[in-house]
């Protein structure tokens, strides 16, 4: 055996898989998507039984291709007949012959060709008649290739509420029976604006500490940034998806040196910086320098953050007033808890902890700060930027009789020991 | 040395509804022991798997569609390979990939290859 047969690109029957649903969807329309994602299935097993002895085949997509139009193709011609009986009882008869779906098929799934059926299938995955955790569920499957048991893994929800949510989406779809299209116009616009956050809120929930560290939740970071860089790549981009790309590509430099070798929650002033990504930090700037736009949007003034902590060596080393002045502009637009809260704690590291702290005293009366235990740890580090020991620790504890997770209180345990040496 | 004929049946319940991931991970488990068995110079053949479908002919020169085995009975696929005795041979067979995935390895030893090369 030809030992450069024997492997595969990583990942390659989830992305051959979603690649050949959103193709055949397409040719076939939404209504057929349970057939199509059922011959699609079949195709791939008969490819793992295939090529498991022998190996892989010289072209292995090209094999799987095949196989799966031939199954849908055998599969269609069997309800043509049926079809045929129907449409002979006096009955209408929709859509082109087969042989022409046939060639347009396989036009399709050529390789230039392959992103414009993704795109496409993008939007349908996010589009606005659903709701966002629905979106984000039938993107993993539809557009990753996940299956319902590594959604589920991923996302935190039992199998069975993945499954459902999937069924009734795809259900209330091709009921619509909406077209695999490119929306255009302020249409395109209004359709971006879903599918940038449903790609934002993705790689959160695989970039999300309180999720666990589960290895799928790297996939799944990985997949809305590779979905992103396709949307970036297409005429549909926009300014702000350039930026939410580049957001994502900051973010997922650090993703290794965010855990220890047991999985354990390091926070970012804790990191090894030498372990970042530095490649991926070069393309987030690059994405960032083309994202330029006469109005920043969120997505820019994050990435913008985020490269602040990037590019630099330390904490201390740090443009924190830079950063204030970032999360300012956000507030502008957004008056999120979350953003005075990092600006907060950007302010006391810039020096003014005085400051921080009337502008943290100023969010303790938020309703969704009472539980929330980051505000006792903002509290705890700008403590701790003054050298008051004592009141860092008190609040330190305030916030781990605050903490549900494990790994919540497994990090505020080793705060408080550190702070206790 | 003597020849052996590892006979693959069954192991694929359940993967109706595998994941792609999971497909190719047990793909490459499947490559990779047939690999090292390659290297080491056991494996002379990593054979083939076989398709479910086919025909039996019978004594009779009648032909039915089948073969019709539950599909854990349903011969999969076969490989080619090389060692000391049977107890050496059943050793390998229990390092394959299919205990892990439910299904059974028949070793058998081809009748007349020892033989020939005395």
């Amino acid at each position: 055996m030809n030992p450069s047969t024997n492997q595969l690109v990583e990942h390659f029957f989830r992305h051959e898989s979603a690649n050949l649903v959103a193709v055949l969807t397409r040719a076939f329309g939404m209504r057929r998507i349970d057939l199509v994602e059922d011959m699609v299935q079949v195709a791939m097993l008969e490819a793992m039984h295939a090529w498991k002895q022998r190996g892989v085949p010289e072209n292995p997509a090209a094999w799987i291709h095949r196989a799966a139009k031939n199954r849908i193709l055998d599969a269609l011609r069997r309800e043509k007949t049926y079809e045929k009986a129907v449409a002979l009882s006096g009955q209408s008869m929709a859509g082109q012959s087969i042989d022409d779906q046939e060639s347009i098929v396989d036009r399709w799934l050529e390789d230039e060709r392959l992103p414009d059926s993704l795109l496409r299938m993008i939007f349908v995955c996010c589009h606005p008649s659903l709701e966002r955790k629905t979106q984000i569920a039938l993107t993993l499957k539809t557009l990753c290739g996940f299956g319902i048991s590594e959604i589920a893994r991923g996302l935190l929800l039992p199998g069975e509420t993945v499954k459902k949510r999937i069924q009734r989406a795809k259900t209330s779809l091709a009921t619509a029976n909406v077209r695999l299209e490119l929306p255009q116009g302020d249409e395109l616009t209004r359709r971006l604006d879903v599918v940038h956050d449903v790609l934002y809120l993705m790689f959160n929930e695989g970039y999300s500490t309180s999720h666990g560290t589960e290895p799928i939740r790297d996939d799944i970071c990985e997949e809305a940034a590779r979905l992103c860089h396709l949307l970036c790549e297409s005429p549909c981009s926009s300014p702000a998806t350039k930026a939410l790309l580049a957001l994502l590509l900051f973010h997922a430099a650090r993703l290794d040196a965010r855990t220890d070798e047991d999985g354990a929650v390091i926070l970012l002033e804790d990191q090894d910086r030498s372990t970042w990504d530095r490649r991926l930090i070069g393309a987030a700037q690059s994405w960032l320098a083309k994202s330029r736009a006469d109005q920043p949007t969120t997505f820019h003034l994050e990435a913008a953050i985020a490269m602040q902590h990037c590019i630099s060596p330390s904490v201390e080393a740090t443009d924190w007033g830079t950063i204030v002045r970032l999360y300012s502009r956000l507030l502008e637009r957004h008056e999120s808890p979350i953003y005075a809260l990092n600006r907060a704690i950007a302010v006391g590291q810039a020096g003014e902890t005085r400051e921080a702290m009337s502008q943290l005293e100023s969010l303790r009366g938020r309703d969704v700060m009472k539980n929330y235990l980051l505000l006792d740890c903002a509290f705890a580090r700008i403590h701790e930027l003054e050298g008051n020991t004592e009141e860092a620790t008190d609040c330190y504890l305030v916030a781990l009789s605050k903490a549900v997770a494990p790994h919540e209180k497994e990090l505020l345990q080793r705060k408080l020991r550190k702070l206790a040496d | 040395m003597s020849k052996f004929m590892f006979v693959y049946r069954g192991g694929h319940e359940g993967m109706e509804d595998a994941s792609p991931e999971q497909m190719q991970q047990v793909m490459q488990m499947w490559m990779d022991w047939i690999q090292g068995g390659v290297e080491a110079g056991w494996m002379l053949d990593g054979g083939d798997g076989l398709k479910p479908e086919g025909a039996v002919v019978s004594a009779d020169l009648s032909v039915t569609d089948g073969p019709f085995a539950e599909s854990k009975e349903l011969v999969g696929g076969y490989s080619m390979v090389e060692a000391s005795d049977l107890a050496a041979a059943v050793e390998l067979a229990k390092g394959s990939p299919m205990p892990k995935s439910g299904g059974t390895v028949e070793v058998r030893e081809l009748a007349n290859v020892g033989k020939q090369e005395e």
